[in-house]
């Protein structure tokens, strides 16, 4: 009876290991949270990674991946992009990004993410598994008033695959993005990077008034800087309310969504590209106690100890980059992630892009090139990321207990031939045919 | 001088009779076989000797490269570096008495760059708001020279088409810079843009019937009033008599099959279709025109006539038959054409080989100048790159770069030269800020 | 025998002078520029003429003599590209229709669009002659009332080149004194210099789509290069027509191509060592005498050698790039711009030094003040006061072909002169009067800016003559 009883439990053990339980055989194991391990299995059970070693025996009837001469590594994580909420960049109607309103924290990019979007499929064959998609700035004046946004929303972190924003969702409120202000000076840059011949000659024979001066823009910054600090000074006294609960209080949606940031749950993202910016902007994280991540600096300058002090993590942007400015070393964006790293500070990688998430793993290598470790890469495209989205325990590395995000790669997956064999979001095998192979295809075929 | 510190302390080996060699490297290059280590010799700016058994020459100067990788200079087919006050006469649709040639700046930091990325020449173009746009010239990356200096001497020049939707841009001002409906710049669709061509084409058929039968008259010991010298016609006179290229920016198929008609019609050839993202489903006619296709190896969705491209274009195109390369139109992308490379062995399977001539002897072919650049061999131009790694790696850097036998690029150099230029920098800062009025407004003395 | 005279004079339409009184400054010291410096001498005027300048001069009975003890007597100073006397930037340029007809009103005149033409559609290209003007002169366009007029008479000048500035062929120039009267045209000593060239649209920067052909520097400078060979093609139409012009279409009337035609050199903008390369290749295909103006990268090596290969006469400005204010103190400027915030001043130093031929311009500084700083600058920089006093007296008129009536003193030339009371250019040094054409004008005392029009103190016309 018992033998019965276990093979009935084995047939359907068999039907239900359905798609997200399998065993990966023979395969190099590339934890990133620990050297690598040759030659072994990989069980994946119900979506999870249940075991890894040397010699595990697949239960019969399991679907076994043959790993032999290849590498498996946790599936890669862009830390910025606006993946769902924008097709084609020139045509505004396609773009769900940048709303208008100055102050807009209940927005959510979650359920604006579009699941039919090409570009998931897209992405996702080069490995990625998860990204953080951004509402981005929006607000500008001009199409319906409104001038400066400072908070654009709520950044959802989601899984690359799935059948509606539910199913892709890891976390609807991984972040509010936050646009600290900043003191708009005239280039800051020594910068003729881009600048048109007529500007050139401008700033060249000293007539430059590109942007106004210093004192108006810092006069600006300063009503800019209060303004902000009026607002928190609101969201508190909302809280205060909310957890009086008199009679008569009101729920307000947009001081309702800061709640979790005022009570450190969930990070502000603030692009800060200057040092000054920087420190300006993790000043104020301070002084009103919540927790900030730092988006696409563009120098380091002496802010690493700060950053490192508080903890605070950064999201670099592409290394593809210009330099900053005309006088700057021409590998000025290639080595930052390096200074970056020197200076103990935690960073993960974001392509700030849609059209180029697919190559966050080439980004990452060019900082290899010039000064970041290798390792120290690898973790920027992976668990760093996980951690500093707050899903540290979930996803990012390849353990025991953690999702099986994963990709089976025939090498190194920051070398752009290296091809991606198979992917796997919560051990569920993911299509890696997209608009582009199928195009490929068609006309390869023509005759 | 202020170039010295603007591209940091290079060392220009001599000119001429000087012999530079190149040991012990691993060179990667077309016509030679594959890849292979040997040794390189440049005599008075050409190639004079390449294999794994050659003599070195007394008195040369000797740059062992060993662990490192040798690749032809790379030529980058789609630029708009070097170019001042504007890269596009936007304001009418056909701009073809424009010549990039008269606003070359050879200052331009972008230069520098580029050869920190490998790049030895450019194909330099007019913009793309126009469907008949600017006339063209290929550059060679000769930092320091001033602009006839910059000068590929030898390639012929070229003009630029636009199709699609940048040269219709104007011609639908809703949106755009306020320019009123009655100053819509004709055309506002693919059906104009192509009959913009026509026109301008019958024109130059009519502009260039006068000077023939002018000619003709002089040719036979008369002197009749020559007809006037129009520019705009002129370089469209040389496109039907093939002395000038035509590089034409394209994206959807049915613009790419629309031109090589209309060249059918007026008896010209069409040299190159840059970005050509529909490429790979109109390669055959491509192919069958003798085209070339310059292509991104994977941007797009950018703008709606992107939205069909695919990384595989090259690699479809290629094996179609139609002599490809990968382009930057980018000052950012230039620096990384040899990585670029790298992507069409990734999407479409070509081979190291293959991936490489995408960057060097293919659009040395499309610009009609692959007896002189495009591949290490004997009688080329020495335009050479040493990478300390394998150059379609991600890890690899750019070393040295040399062109016409002058070393024009030394990572090593650049980056010890940068203290210096910090200091002189600092020093110039300090200066003025010393002479800058004191707070209380009153001048120091 | 003085009223024959005048009316003779006056009969002839002879240029303004003052009535046949002369005038004698004596005991003064004289930089004469064209010799040596006289150090105690005296300089006698008369009939808008240097009649005698020397150590010993017997001076005229009826001469009104002035006082020279510790002044130094100078010649007039001559801004060699400037706008002193040109109407504001509405009435000349924009897009002119081809055809006939006279343009200029009539001298003195302000030729303000009073009824203003509606804005001319954008230009289609080169046949549409965009911003061409290039049959106006200066001499035509002269504004009496031009405040700019006095103030620069306060600063020492007593002679300007002015030029039409707008518009890709702007116009041709003209060699004025610096008069007030009522009638330009006395001013006038030459009414076409040549033509003005610029190769940016005054007011808007390149590359965009709804201003019209030409948009950027290449469609500028293939603009120019269409002018002249229809010029050519023109003037070979026009010869054969008025050899025979039975059978023949007769050629359209052209004025564009007319005033190019009938200016005898180009004046081209050049800045960077770049675009000086540039256009020095460029007036070498167009093949025009040119002079360059700017030459804001002067001093740099690769600047001399094209300039000296070349032969090249240049004008060279003022107006030395300065640092914005107000600045974000984190903010850094390339290096290159800060390289030549220091560098420029040393320009005429060094071209001086390189046997260039320079003079110097206004570049729309006008307060005596700053002109007198600008040029200061220059001398703490390299060139010696001698050579600054030449840029702005001898080498312009050498430039202009009037060196044998201008610029120095010397018995026979115009009488120009600035008298001062300390070596001129110094930051203490007064001016003390200035004689245009013998007319003796005081500067007003130190005050607010000229500008155009109003804010300018007056100037007394003293003791001495005046029309």
């Amino acid at each position: 009876m018992k033998k019965f009883g276990l093979f009935i439990a084995f047939a359907v053990a068999a039907c239900a290991a359905a798609n997200d339980t399998f065993l990966i055989r023979g395969v190099d194991v590339y934890p990133v949270t620990g050297p690598e391990v040759k030659g072994v299995s990989v069980l994946v059970q119900d979506g999870k990674i249940a075991d890894i070693g040397a010699k595990i025996v697949a239960p019969k009837g399991m679907k076994i991946v043959e790993g032999k001469g290849l590498r498996l590594y946790p599936g890669m994580i862009d830390s910025n992009t606006n993946l769902g909420l924008s097709e084609v960049g020139a045509e505004r109607v396609t773009v769900d990004t940048g709303e208008l309103g100055e102050f807009m924290p209940q927005l959510k990019a979650l359920s604006a993410v579009n699941p039919e979007s090409e570009h998931f499929g897209v992405v996702r064959a080069n490995g990625i598994t998860s990204v953080m998609t951004f509402p981005a700035a929006g607000g500008r004046g001009g199409r319906g008033g409104g001038g400066q946004q400072y908070i654009s929303g709520q950044a959802a972190l989601i899984h690359m695959d799935g059948w509606t924003w539910e199913d892709m969702e890891i976390k609807r409120d991984a972040a509010v993005h936050f646009l600290f202000p900043s003191i708009a000076s005239r280039a800051g840059r020594g910068g003729l990077a881009n600048v048109d011949f007529a500007d050139e000659i401008a700033l060249l024979f000293g007539g430059g008034s590109a942007a106004g001066t210093y004192t108006e823009a810092k006069r600006q910054y300063e009503t800019q800087v209060a303004k902000v600090t009026e607002f928190f000074d609101n969201c508190r006294q909302y809280q205060k309310e909310r957890t009086a609960n008199l009679p008569g209080f009101k729920r307000d949606l947009k001081y309702e969504a800061m709640i979790p940031v005022l009570e450190g749950k969930v990070p502000v993202a603030v692009p800060a590209a200057r040092e000054r910016a920087i420190h300006d902007a993790v000043a104020f994280a301070e002084k009103e106690h919540i927790k900030i991540v730092i988006l696409a600096p563009q120098e380091l300058g002496k802010e690493g100890p700060e950053l490192k002090a508080k903890n605070v993590p950064v999201i670099l942007g592409r290394t593809e980059a210009l330099p900053e400015n005309q006088d700057a070393p021409y590998d000025y964006a290639e080595s930052l992630p390096g200074e970056f790293y020197k200076a103990g500070v935690k960073i993960a990688f974001g392509t700030f892009d849609n059209e180029f998430s697919r190559n966050l793993p080439y980004n990452a290598a060019r900082a290899v090139a010039y000064g970041l470790p290798y390792d120290a890469a690898l973790k920027a495209i992976t668990i760093n990321a996980a951690e500093i989205w707050g899903e540290g325990d979930k996803m990012g590395s390849i353990e025991k207990g953690k999702w099986a995000d994963l990709m089976l790669v025939t090498g190194d997956p920051l070398e752009t031939p290296t091809q991606i064999k198979a992917l796997y979001i919560k051990g569920k095998e993911v299509d890696l045919s997209n608009k582009q192979t199928r195009l490929y295809q068609k006309y390869l075929n023509r005759p | 001088m202020k170039h010295a510190f603007l591209a940091g302390l290079i060392a220009l080996v001599p000119l001429s009779a000087e012999v530079t060699v190149i040991q012990n490297a691993t060179i990667m290059s077309e016509g030679a076989k594959g890849t292979f280590k040997g040794t390189i010799v440049v005599e008075n700016g050409k190639i004079t000797a390449v294999g794994d058994n050659v003599m070195v020459p007394a008195g040369a100067t000797v740059i062992d490269a060993a662990g490192q990788y040798v690749i032809p200079g790379i030529i980058d087919c789609h630029s708009h570096i070097a170019v001042d006050g504007g890269v596009n006469e936007g304001s009418v649709s056909v701009s073809s008495m424009v010549n990039i040639r008269d606003v070359i700046n050879p200052e331009d930091i972008a230069i520098y760059r580029a050869l920190a990325g490998g790049v030895t020449s450019a194909n330099i173009l007019h913009g793309s708001a126009n469907a008949i746009g600017g006339q063209t010239l290929v550059l060679k990356m000769r930092w320091g020279q001033d602009a006839e200096g910059m000068i590929f001497q030898g390639a012929t020049p070229g003009i630029k088409f636009a199709l699609g939707e940048n040269p219709k841009r104007a011609g639908n001002p809703q949106g755009g810079r306020g320019a009123a409906a009655t100053n819509a710049r004709y055309p506002a669709t693919r059906m104009g843009v192509e009959d913009v061509i026509r026109e301008a084409f019958n024109e130059a058929k009519q502009y260039k019937a006068e000077w023939d039968a002018y000619d003709a008259q002089v040719a036979k010991g008369e002197h009749p009033l020559p007809p006037r010298k129009d520019l705009k016609l002129e370089p469209l006179k040389e496109v039907l008599e093939g002395k000038r290229f035509v590089h034409a920016h394209c994206y959807r198929s049915d613009e790419i099959l629309m031109l090589i008609r209309v060249a059918d019609d007026y008896g010209f050839k069409i040299k190159t279709f840059q970005h050509v993202l529909e490429g790979y489903m109109v390669a055959k006619e491509i192919a069958a025109h003798g085209a070339g296709g310059s292509t991104f190896s994977d941007w797009w969705a950018y703008k709606m006539e992107a939205i069909d491209a695919i990384p595989y274009n090259a690699a479809v195109m290629t094996k179609k038959g139609v002599v490809s390369s990968l382009n930057s139109d980018d000052a950012e992308l230039m620096r990384r054409l040899n990585t670029e490379a790298a992507k069409a062995m990734k999407y479409g399977g070509l081979t190291r080989e293959e991936a490489l001539a995408l960057v060097t002897i293919n659009p040395a072919k499309q610009l009609g100048v692959d007896n002189k650049v495009g591949s290490i061999e004997v009688g080329k131009d020495a335009d050479i790159v040493i990478y300390d790694k394998d150059p379609l790696s991600n890890y690899a850097k750019v070393q040295k770069v040399w062109i016409d036998g002058n070393k024009y690029f030394d990572r090593d150099s650049d980056v010890s030269g940068r203290p210096l230029k910090e200091l002189e920098k600092k020093k110039l800062t300090d200066k003025e800020k010393a002479a800058m009025p004191a707070p209380n407004g009153r001048r120091p003395q | 025998m003085r009223n024959l005279l005048s009316a003779l004079l006056v009969f002839c339409g002879c240029a303004a002078a003052a009535d046949n009184v002369a005038i004698a400054i004596r005991n003064a010291k004289i930089v004469t520029v064209s010799g040596s410096v006289i150090n105690k001498g005296t300089v006698v005027v008369r009939n808008g003429l240097i009649q005698d300048v020397g150590e010993s001069v017997t001076i005229p009975g009826d001469a009104v003599v002035i006082d020279g003890e510790g002044l130094t007597v100078y010649p007039g100073l001559v801004d060699a590209l400037s706008t002193w006397g040109m109407p504001g930037p509405a009435a000349t340029g924009g897009t002119a229709a081809r055809g006939g007809g006279r343009g200029a009103a009539a001298p003195g005149t302000t030729q303000t669009p009073a009824a203003a033409a509606p804005a001319a559609p954008p230009a289609r290209g080169p046949e549409d002659r965009p911003s061409t003007t290039s049959w106006i002169k200066a001499a035509d366009e002269i504004q009496t009332s031009d405040k700019r007029i006095e103030s620069a008479r306060s600063a020492g000048f007593t002679t300007a080149a002015v030029w039409p500035t707008r518009g890709f062929f702007a116009g041709q120039g003209s060699l004025i004194d610096l008069l007030t009267g009522e009638k330009a045209g006395e001013m006038v000593l030459v009414p076409s210099l040549g033509q003005y060239i610029s190769l940016t649209r005054a007011g808007g920067g390149g590359g965009g789509m709804g201003g019209g052909f030409p948009s950027a520097l290449m469609g500028a400078i293939a603009y120019v290069r269409q002018i002249y060979l229809d010029a050519d093609h023109y003037q070979m139409v026009k010869a054969a027509y008025e050899k025979n012009p039975r059978g023949m279409q007769r050629p359209e009337y052209d004025r564009a191509l007319e005033g190019v035609i009938e200016s005898k050199r180009i004046l081209l903008p050049a800045n960077r060592w770049v675009e000086i390369d540039r256009m020095i290749h460029f007036a070498a295909e167009l093949k025009q005498p040119a002079i360059y103006y700017g030459l804001r990268e002067g001093f740099e090596d690769r600047s001399v050698k094209y300039l000296k290969d070349a032969n090249a006469t240049v004008l060279v400005s003022l107006k030395w790039p300065e640092k914005a204010r107000d600045q974000d103190p984190e903010a850094e400027d390339p290096y290159r711009q800060m390289v030549l915030r220091e560098k420029a001043p040393t320009t005429p130093a060094v071209l001086k030094k390189n046997g260039i031929k320079f003079a110097l311009y206004s570049d729309g500084i006008d307060a005596p003040r700053d002109l007198q700083r600008a040029i200061k600058k220059a001398i703490d920089n390299g060139l010696s006061r001698e050579d600054a006093l030449r840029a702005l007296t001898l080498s312009p008129a050498e430039i202009y072909g009037v060196q044998d009536r201008l610029g120095s003193i010397e018995k026979g030339k115009i009488a120009n002169l600035v008298v001062t009371k300390g070596e001129i250019f110094d930051d203490r040094t007064k001016i003390e009067f200035v004689l245009v054409d013998g007319n003796k004008y005081i500067p007003a005392p130190e005050a607010a800016p000229a500008g155009r029009g109003g804010g300018g103190a007056a100037t007394t016309p003293n003791s001495g003559v005046k029309k």
